[in-house]
């Protein structure tokens, strides 16, 4: 597994805010990722259990469609950001087949083991790459990638605008971006059963199931905490890509945002 | 949307369970060595590509045949036909004929649409075996020498009320003609259409005469 930790974060410049959010706490910019990284820290063993759980399957279709949405072709390279335990990098690994190649990457080496033993164990090993990652600076060369995804990862991402920028340069031109997230339910029934479910639920299943109520609150946290689909929209156009689109599943409950770099 | 995922999510799960079944189809499946077949049937909007690996993953095609047999990688062949056709593809030697009757438009590569259907068409799956995994053996054998009995005295009654019903249809309800009378029926109409014809000759001859 090659190790690329980022080094080039710079400085706040003046005026600029030192803090973000975590849940909806405000913490320092700078211990953001070491908080983040303590949450997938403790839910990589039973991620894949909770998700089928909480979602109740749904996840599964979430992803199938933004696979399907990608539409990678034999010999193509994707990046699988923030991949966690593979699930996207396994369906394109037999897409792109063994001209092809997949790249999973993750800030987390936790994620990334249990990612790297499940695609494993399923037989899938000749065109897989590990690579542990920041998203908000990428160590691959500019224009590199045919396709990026990035599945429910953004919202962890401490500075998102500098995550979509360096995912910008590392596609190649003609390549676009699928970020499949959490968002802003479309209709007014809906979230306000989806918040009960977040807040009263969640957590108590993430007790029950993980032993980890903290961690569920903190996922149920930040998806109120991330941009709603116009705004990221506009952050993808902001970041330089065009044809910028995106569509709402679930009545919103998660949107798959889509980008070209020309 | 979610639909069509809930579809491609299903057939994928269908097609590797039953592949599973069949130790020999994992053979089978590397001759394909990542091959993909996508299949578009007239009148439905979406075609899905089969993508043969270690497994087979199905995905749902937003693009159109059209488009996509224009920048076909290697490897890849598309077909597009109808729905009544698609059976008749299990004889991959009849391939050829179908295209010459535009029943069928192929691009790419065929011998990955020959491997393809040889994967589904050899296929050999011992279901009794399948069942007793869940049931035990003594079960398993039980239900399907029960089914086959139960198979056997169905179609041996089916033949026999076919029977009986054409006996009672000719015979005691005297709602259609028995075999022989239709025959002999037959026989006279063909006797008269050569009667008829001997007279338009004659009737032909004598008017020649005349003028
Ligand atoms: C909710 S998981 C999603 C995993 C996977 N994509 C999926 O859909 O199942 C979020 C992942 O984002 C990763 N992550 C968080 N911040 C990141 C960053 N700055 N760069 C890369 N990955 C990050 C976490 O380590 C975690 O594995």
């Amino acid at each position: 597994m090659s190790d690329h930790q980022s080094v080039d974060k710079t400085l706040p410049a003046q005026g600029q805010q030192t803090t973000t959010d975590f849940g909806y706490k405000q913490v320092d910019k700078s211990s953001k990722a070491s908080m983040v990284a303590g949450v997938f820290d403790s839910v990589a063993a039973k991620y894949d259990v909770m998700n089928d759980v909480m979602s109740m399957g749904v996840h599964r279709l979430w992803k199938r469609y933004t696979v399907d949405c990608a539409a990678v072709r034999k010999g193509q390279h994707v990046l699988d950001l923030a991949g966690g335990t593979g699930d996207l990098a396994a369906k394109f690994s037999r897409r792109v087949g063994p001209t092809g190649s997949v790249t999973l990457a993750d800030i987390n080496l936790s994620m990334l083991k249990v990612g790297r033993d499940k695609l494993r164990d399923q037989g899938l090993i000749q065109n897989l790459e590990y690579v542990q990652a920041d998203a908000e600076a990428l160590p691959f060369a500019d224009n590199t990638f045919d396709l990026v995804t990035m599945a429910f990862g953004l919202r962890n991402v401490t500075e998102k605008q500098n995550a979509l920028n360096s995912i910008f340069r590392v596609l190649k031109p003609g390549g676009r971006l699928l970020v499949l997230e959490f968002s802003k339910p479309t209709l007014e029934p809906v979230s306000k059963i989806y918040d009960w479910y977040s807040f009263h639920v969640l957590p108590k299943m993430g007790e029950l199931v993980a032993n980890d109520s903290e961690s569920y609150q903190y996922l149920a946290e930040s998806i109120r905490m991330h941009p709603d689909q116009e705004t990221l929209k506009e952050m993808f156009e902001k970041a330089g890509f065009e044809n910028c689109d995106y569509q709402n599943l679930t009545s919103g409950i998660v949107a798959l945002h889509r980008g070209y770099k020309f | 949307m979610p639909a069509m995922a809930l579809l491609s999510g299903a057939i994928e799960t269908l097609i590797n369970q039953v592949l599973s079944f069949d130790p020999d189809s994992q053979q089978r499946l590397e001759k394909l060595n990542h091959a993909c077949l996508s299949v578009f049937i007239e009148g439905v909007p979406n075609g899905i590509t089969l993508h043969f690996a270690d497994k087979v993953e199905v995905s749902i095609e937003n693009d159109a045949f059209e488009a996509l047999e224009q920048n076909l990688a290697a490897q890849h062949c598309c077909i597009k036909t109808q729905l009544a056709v698609l059976p008749e593809l299990k004889e991959t030697s009849q391939l050829t004929r179908l295209i010459q009757q535009k029943k069928l438009y192929l691009e790419g590569d065929i011998n990955v649409a020959q491997q393809a259907s040889a994967l589904f068409k050899e296929l050999d799956i011992d279901w009794e075996e399948q069942l007793a995994k869940y049931t035990g053996d003594v079960f398993a054998h039980q239900a399907f020498s029960t089914a086959h009995r139960l198979f056997d005295s169905l179609t041996e009654f089916a033949t026999k009320g076919q029977r009986i019903a054409a006996n009672a249809v000719v015979e005691e309800k005297e709602l259609a003609a028995h075999k022989l009378a239709v025959l002999h029926f037959c026989d006279e109409v063909s006797d008269l259409r050569n009667d008829v014809e001997r007279f338009e000759v004659r009737l032909a001859q004598l008017e020649s005469h005349i003028s």
